[in-house]
């Protein structure tokens, strides 16, 4: 309970002190569940709790109370470099700030980053269905257990020992070109393309969607089994060299279509092909730059 | 919005053989250029290919790689200038490092990667051109048509999402 105490404590201090006018941690809800808490007041900071149920990646959110604080606030005092909304991040979900500093949706200053050394988050979090105490497949992958980007962290990050396994991903590639094609139709079949998916993604923050306009050129907003396919894989490729693997999209999918598989397959890709992990750094996706140097490019198709 | 490949591409080797559709996003600096000079040099260019004339190949967005599969495109191929005579200095840059990533998304769910090609021709090289269309369309002659569409609508069909009127039902709920 101790990371509990402290993350309540660095709430209170941090409204207290008028440094940030927003805290996004996590709270249990009134039907036992945990879930994203906003706490504004200092006498709230003991609705914060940390346990292994939560899930949630709570980077998503930093924009928009960014937004609806600068809304709020009077025009006239600029002071757009202080930090103004503090959250909880887990490892993963500190790949996310990294990604959207580098993309410039905020300013690494605008945001303080309470970070909590994970030791994994259990599966059937943030449903009420943690029974088994298992941890999520991802969390058994996972190695990292220390925020890369903090200000403070709570917590002591210990080793463990994880193989980045991809041997799922393996078994889709060892099926032949036919067998994946109705694997995946089978899939994506499910999809009532209710958005769930880019909803609650930190990287999916576009404006207008481009999968969701009324005068799409490119894929309609039906529920055809090709459109759904082609909104999958754009969502995919959007993704691809910024996912940072906190699989908020499959576990918020109604549906169950393991997108993940094709986040991790492009993540693999473009791991081995630029050498860039998404959030390990501040640095934008490869695929947004250009080439380092006109050297040793060998593209054949 | 017709289901069968090759009906309004000219059956030119006679009824039975597979003529494919073959969709091309020239950059207009450099291949768009090309072409033109095979055709002007008389070099023989097979008529699978529609060309789209595109500002540079960095515009070529995966989208509309996707798109053209999506409506039933046997084949894409993608021609920009080489790297390092972008005429926007390094628009060809990103199209160099979003095929392979593309590549590799479509193979993973079961395209042919030999479908989509990326290559590079610049305005002096009608020769090339030529060249590299034919080796595509013969590629894709010899794969046959593309199940990506087709085997979409199938699935629909066999799983009953569309009824006699041609209404979608839901899917059933996962969960």
């Amino acid at each position: 309970m101790s990371k509990t105490i402290d993350i309540q404590a660095k709430t209170r201090q941090l409204l207290n002190s008028g440094q940030v006018s927003c805290v996004i941690g996590y709270e249990i809800g009134p039907r036992g569940r945990t879930r994203p808490a906003f706490i504004y007041q200092p006498d709230d900071a003991e609705r914060m709790v940390w346990n292994r149920s939560c899930t949630h990646n709570l980077v998503p959110y930093v924009s928009d109370k960014l937004q609806s604080i600068e809304k709020n606030t009077s025009t006239g005092e600029t002071e757009t470099t202080q930090q103004q909304v503090a959250v909880v991040v887990k490892p993963c979900d500190s790949r996310a700030i990294n990604v959207l500093t580098a993309e410039k949706q905020f300013s690494r200053d605008q945001v303080y980053v309470i970070g909590v050394a994970c030791e994994g988050i259990v599966d059937g979090a943030g449903f009420g269905r943690e029974d088994n105490g298992n941890l999520q497949a991802r969390c058994q992958r996972c190695s990292e257990r220390e925020p890369v980007v903090y200000d403070i962290l709570i917590g002591e990050p210990q080793e463990v020992e994880a193989v980045d396994d991809y041997s799922d991903l393996d078994r889709l590639t060892d099926l032949t070109p036919d067998a994946r094609v109705e694997f995946w139709l089978s899939q994506f079949d499910r999809c009532i393309r209710c958005y769930a998916c880019r909803q609650v993604c930190p990287m999916c923050n576009c404006p207008t969607c481009l999968y969701e306009r009324d005068d799409s050129l490119w894929v309609g907003m039906g529920i055809r089994l090709n459109e759904k396919r082609t909104f999958h894989l754009g969502r995919a490729y959007h993704l691809a060299g910024r996912c940072v693997g906190c699989n908020e999209c499959e576990r918020v999918c109604p549906m169950k279509i393991p997108i993940s598989l094709l986040n991790r397959m492009l993540e693999r890709e473009v791991e081995a092909a630029f050498g860039h992990r998404a959030g390990a750094a501040a640095a934008p996706s490869p695929l947004v730059t250009i080439l380092d140097s006109e050297d040793g490019i060998s593209w054949t198709s | 919005m017709s289901d069968s490949h090759g009906d309004d591409v000219g059956n030119v080797g006679g009824l039975n053989s597979f003529e494919p559709k073959i969709l091309g996003f020239l950059c207009s600096w450099c291949s768009y250029t090309g072409a033109d000079l095979a055709g002007t040099n008389r070099l023989k260019v097979p008529s699978n290919l529609r060309a789209i004339r595109v500002p540079c190949s960095g515009r070529v967005a995966p989208e509309l790689i996707m798109r053209a599969f999506d409506q039933g495109a046997d084949g894409v191929l993608v021609l920009g200038c080489h790297l390092g005579e972008c005429h926007y200095d390094n628009g060809n840059h990103r199209t160099a490092k979003r095929m392979p990533v593309l590549h590799s998304l479509l193979s993973f769910v079961g395209l042919e990667p030999e479908r989509l090609r990326l290559d590079w021709v610049s305005a002096s090289e009608g020769e090339r051109f030529s060249k590299i269309v034919e080796e595509f369309a013969e590629s894709i002659r010899l794969l046959g048509p593309c199940q990506w569409r087709p085997k979409a609508l199938q699935w629909e069909a066999e799983n009953r999402l569309i009824n006699q009127k041609g209404e979608m039902s839901m899917p059933q709920v996962g969960r």
